[in-house]
């Protein structure tokens, strides 16, 4: 179930899986997927499940074969830290894709430039297309409307009876949308929305507009 | 010199103290002499260590005649004490007589707070007694021939075991002492026992069941009795007395005259952030008191905590408010008198704290005890005759802690390496792993080389290498490095330094409580107002605050749960209240100043006899509470209200927040709970107890918060340490994220499962539960539709932490609590 939503005129739509889609530029965005992550933790000697490897590369593949983007934008923090194998399976889930990818650098994209120009992924520091502002660490500019990632945003939903749930979210304001982390071994930062901000929670099936 | 000689030589240096050697004292000698190992049982303040620490010498004496002019260098006993404030002591007493028989014996310390420079030149010579906790015994197996260092061990020391023996530092001292029966062969295991239920098993656990070292053991017990008085603190009028709250603090005008008749008075309480408002507070309200009045707990600074303890020694202090910090070694002579501020939770532990107090011979021990609320005055009344029969509780030690062994199984790895058919046997020959399985060992040793039980492609997984040979053997020097930082951490939260900006230490905090403070913030630590500047690294640098409102750290582990003992003492006492209700009239002091609040209880609801299980239900602005009464303590109750939650979820789809203390427990749903079908369906029912109470741990956050400690111990999560900047930011996530990970790709893994398993036997005691619901079944059921919250309710519905249980669907779930916040 997908949530769409218009904003200066253009519409995008929210997957469940964390990704949303830029209609009107055929454009799937992703945020902070974290590949290489558990590989640099088993590096290290901390034994992380192995099989969540390959989860991460199976959403993505799901993600695309849904909307079937003519472009993929990965709003930083595709690679986790330093090259390791998992590089190689990346390298294996290109090789399928047709659309055109592009990475807007963030604080854990490390990898040399270079490795990624091999793959035909073209590299941004950030990336402004009409009024939107493309980045990976929310930003502020005039006149822009900021789509971005980095804080990982959850939000912890509260109910009678002392109930609470916390779950990944969109998190939009006036001039802003942050994505949640699409990766499966990544944290949340637990947001307080604003008056006048939404928050799109997303469950394994559902968007759903909590705030 | 014969053995006889020898024992004449200790007791004339005892008489030149001006003092007579007790008979147990005699008797572990003479036990040491024969070659014996043993489990001495002797209370704090007894003069256990030269029980133990005096054979050491006279038998150094006696193979080495030479011995005052000369010297043999090397280590040749270990002493393990849990506490790393307890070694100064042991050090002093030990160095004394060890110099006055004009031995050259030298005496070291070797704990988390030694400087890099002791530790260098211990590494060259070590001392020939070395005073050293589980933790740092374990680092020094993991130093390159460490077999050379231990090789003329004659004896080990395990001081204050019964701390240890339920806790994973005991089953590192386990582990340890498998590899020292092996690598010293003249060893001697000596273990010093506090009084406590299961005192044989604390030796087989000690020794190794059916060990040689076992076979050749002794249990002496030191059966010194104490007259121990226990006196409650019941303000003048009850209506004062609120019926919740934990920091007892509207008493305080009562604790003051106490204070003032005593010459020295310890004050406990049973958090630290307890400790820092009573200090504050008597501060606060009696600024005469300042100089006299000091404050102790386990993380503040080490000089400070050192120079209050000499502080009370040396009589300059009226009182010490302080935590379980004081509860062990240290003797306090000056001592008079002793305050607990709250229910202890063990009647061990009341015990041990009653013995602070009075230690000249003959001398009572006195110790108040003050309730932070109503119902509390019933344990209160409880404790007492827990002190009058001594009942005392069991320490139940943890049973194959496979995040324990994968730690022991690297440190060996890291040092000279081992062979797994030289270590299997040592293994199998302890008390936690005597029931390991051969399939368990090698999935171990898949988990430390390769990460996983089968090899992947595009694995790059690195710990432990098998050599050539078939020696596994850690290689990678960022592996080692990281691994002997984690081994201290085998207890403790994250933890950050904090310090002023001007420079000077002040303790240690914990990550979490630092994480909802925002520069400015004004908090209160270590007895002083502190203003956060900035978390630097580990580090939280502050400055002075003149602010008044300042928040109050709280540490995590304050909460603990009755043990079965003292909930069965609670039980008959609330049963005698209602006798007495009925009557009219009250036996005890707490329970006639309880009358007006039994009254309430009556006429609102019942107070429930020895044949009654009683039920409350009601309605607040918060939901619909339903609190269900046993009686049995926070531990069990924790694990009735997940069993019973979950089979109410059964019945249709319904979420809860559950809480619960000693009393009993409280299902809260913003449904009403059908109470009528829940008395129906026989939810109390012991049938089927271990599969509803799995299923229902799978909906709650109990295995997840053990599988914390697990992943920090097994090294699958790096903490980083106090004090030191690592690059390790890549390295970091919390053991949340991966016990989720675990769940949903790796639940066979046997680190995963321990979480669960602990949770049963540790968390929830089985044993205790079927028990408890034996009992329910023998009780008429009576459930009370009540106007309001009843004063046996109101502690347990404004409790904070909580557990969580559902059996909606998640969707369903969100939109529910959309649609009522729309009402």
């Amino acid at each position: 179930m997908i949530e769409t939503i218009e904003i200066f005129g253009e519409h995008f739509s929210m997957h469940p899986s964390g990704a949303m889609f830029w209609e009107e530029k055929q454009m799937l965005l992703v945020s902070d997927v974290h590949l290489g992550k558990i590989s640099h933790f088993r590096k290290y000697g901390s034994a992380v499940p192995q099989n969540a490897i390959a989860q991460n590369f199976e959403r993505l593949t799901a993600v695309v074969e849904h909307f079937q983007p003519s472009r993929i934008c990965f709003l930083g923090d595709l690679f986790h830290s330093s090259l390791n194998l998992e590089w190689d399976l990346f390298e294996n889930w290109m090789q399928d894709i047709s659309a055109q990818v592009m990475l807007v650098i963030g604080n854990h994209d490390i990898i040399s430039e270079l490795k990624y120009e091999a793959l035909r992924i073209i590299i941004f520091s950030e990336l402004v297309l009409g009024k939107f502002l493309l980045t990976h660490h929310p930003e502020e500019r005039e006149e822009f409307y900021n789509i971005c990632g980095h804080l990982h945003p959850g939000y912890k939903l509260n109910g009678v009876g002392r109930q609470q749930l916390k779950l990944r979210c969109f998190y939009k304001s006036e001039d802003q949308m942050i994505l949640p982390a699409f990766g499966e071994f990544t944290g949340n930062f637990w947001i307080r929305p604003n008056v006048g901000d939404q928050v799109f929670v997303i469950t394994k099936k559902e968007v759903i507009l909590v705030h | 010199m014969n053995q006889t000689q020898l024992i004449k030589l200790a007791e004339s240096w005892f008489e030149g103290q001006g003092w007579k050697p007790f008979a147990f004292q005699k008797k572990t000698w003479k036990g040491y002499f024969k070659g014996k190992n043993g489990l001495l049982n002797a209370p704090t303040g007894s003069g256990k260590t030269y029980a133990l620490w005096i054979p050491i010498v006279l038998e150094y004496i006696k193979n080495n005649p030479d011995y005052k002019t000369k010297h043999k260098p090397g280590l040749k006993a270990i002493w393990i004490t849990p506490l790393r404030a307890l070694s100064v002591e042991i050090e002093q007493a030990a160095s004394r007589f060890a110099e006055e028989m004009g031995t050259q014996l030298t005496v070291g310390i070797r704990t988390g707070d030694t400087s890099m420079k002791d530790r260098a030149a211990q590494r060259k010579t070590m001392p020939d007694l070395l005073i050293t906790t589980p933790e740092s015994l374990q680092l020094l197996l993991a130093s390159k021939d460490y077999d050379k260092t231990f090789k003329n061990l004659n004896a080990i020391v395990i001081d204050e075991w019964h701390e240890l023996l339920g806790t994973k530092r005991g089953v590192q001292v386990e582990l340890a002492l498998s590899r020292l029966k092996t690598v010293s062969k003249k060893l001697r295991i000596w273990g010093i026992s506090a009084t406590i239920g299961n005192l044989q098993e604390a030796r087989e656990v000690l020794l190794g069941p059916g060990s040689e070292a076992y076979q050749n053991s002794e249990l002496i017990r030191a059966d010194l009795k104490k007259k121990i008085t226990v006196r409650s603190i019941i303000p003048e009028k009850m209506e004062k007395f609120p019926w919740r709250g934990h920091l007892g603090m509207h008493l305080i005008d009562e604790v003051v005259p106490i204070i003032r008749n005593s010459k020295s008075t310890l004050i406990f309480t049973n958090t630290r952030s307890q400790c820092e408002l009573w200090f504050q507070k008597l501060m606060q309200k009696y600024p005469e008191f300042a100089g006299e009045v000091a404050m102790h707990h386990g993380s503040m600074a080490k000089e400070t905590r050192l120079w209050v303890e000499q502080a009370i020694r040396n009589e300059s202090l009226k009182a010490t408010v302080c935590t379980s910090s004081l509860d062990l070694g240290v003797d306090f002579a000056p001592v008079e008198t002793i305050i607990q501020i709250g229910g202890p939770k063990g009647v061990a532990r009341f015990i041990q704290r009653a013995g602070r107090s009075g230690h000249q011979p003959g001398k009572e021990s006195i110790i108040y005890f003050l309730p932070t609320h109503a119902i509390e005055l019933i344990e209160a009344s409880a404790l007492q005759k827990a002190v009058r029969e001594t009942v005392v509780e069991d320490r139940i030690p943890y049973l194959l802690s496979f995040d324990v062994l994968v730690q022991y199984l690297t440190t060996l790895a890291v040092s000279n390496g081992f062979f797994p058919k030289d270590i299997y046997p040592e293994i199998k020959s302890t008390f936690c792993f005597q029931g390991i399985t051969d399939e368990q060992w090698k999935w171990l040793l898949n988990f430390i080389t390769k990460g996983s039980q089968s090899l992947q492609a595009y694995d790059e997984y690195k710990k432990v290498e098998i050599e050539e040979d078939g020696l596994f053997k850690v290689n990678d020097r960022g592996v080692a490095m990281r691994h002997r930082l984690q081994i201290g951490t085998i207890v403790s939260d994250a933890m950050l330094s904090v310090k002023y900006m001007s420079g000077g230490y002040i303790g240690t905090i914990e990550e979490w409580f630092i994480s909802k403070l925002t520069p400015g913030d004004a908090f209160t630590f270590a007895g002083r107002n502190l203003e956060l500047a900035r978390i630097k690294g580990m580090q939280v640098l502050v400055r002075p605050s003149k602010k008044k409102n300042s928040k109050v750290p709280s540490w995590l582990g304050g909460r603990m749960g009755f043990s079965a003992q003292m909930s069965e003492l609670l039980r008959e006492e609330m049963y005698a209240a209602q006798e007495s209700a009925k009557a009219g009239g009250s036996k005890s002091l707490e329970l006639s100043a309880l009358q007006p609040i039994f009254e309430r209880q009556q006429r609102e609801s019942i107070i429930p006899g020895k044949d009654e299980f009683l039920i409350e239900t009601f309605k607040t602005r918060e939901g619909y509470h339903a609190i269900f009464y046993p009686f049995e303590g926070r531990l069990v109750h924790e694990a009735l209200s997940s069993l019973l939650a979950y089979r109410i979820s059964l019945l249709s789809p319904i979420s809860f927040t559950l809480a619960f203390n000693d009393y009993g427990f409280e299902l809260l749903s913003d449904q009403e709970i059908d109470m009528q079908q829940v008395l129906d369906n026989d939810l109390f029912s012991a049938a089927y107890l271990m599969n509803d109470l799995n299923n229902s741990l799978n909906s709650t956050e109990m295995a997840r918060r053990k599988f914390r400690d697990i992943a920090v111990i097994a090294g699958m999560v790096f903490t980083g340490f106090p004090n030191k900047l690592i690059k390790s930011k890549h390295l970091q996530a919390n053991s949340q994220l991966l016990f989720s990970v675990f769940r949903d790709y790796e639940p066979e893994n046997l680190l995963f499962l321990q979480a669960f398993r602990e949770t049963f036997e540790h968390q929830l005691e089985e044993g205790r539960l079927r028990l408890a619901l034996e009992r329910i079944s023998n009780q008429n059921i009576i459930w009370k539709a009540c106007e309001k919250p009843t004063p046996f309710a109101f502690p347990i519905i404004t409790d904070r932490l909580r557990e969580k249980l559902s059996s909606e669907k998640l969707e369903d779930r969100i939109k529910r609590m959309l649609l009522q916040w729309e009402k």
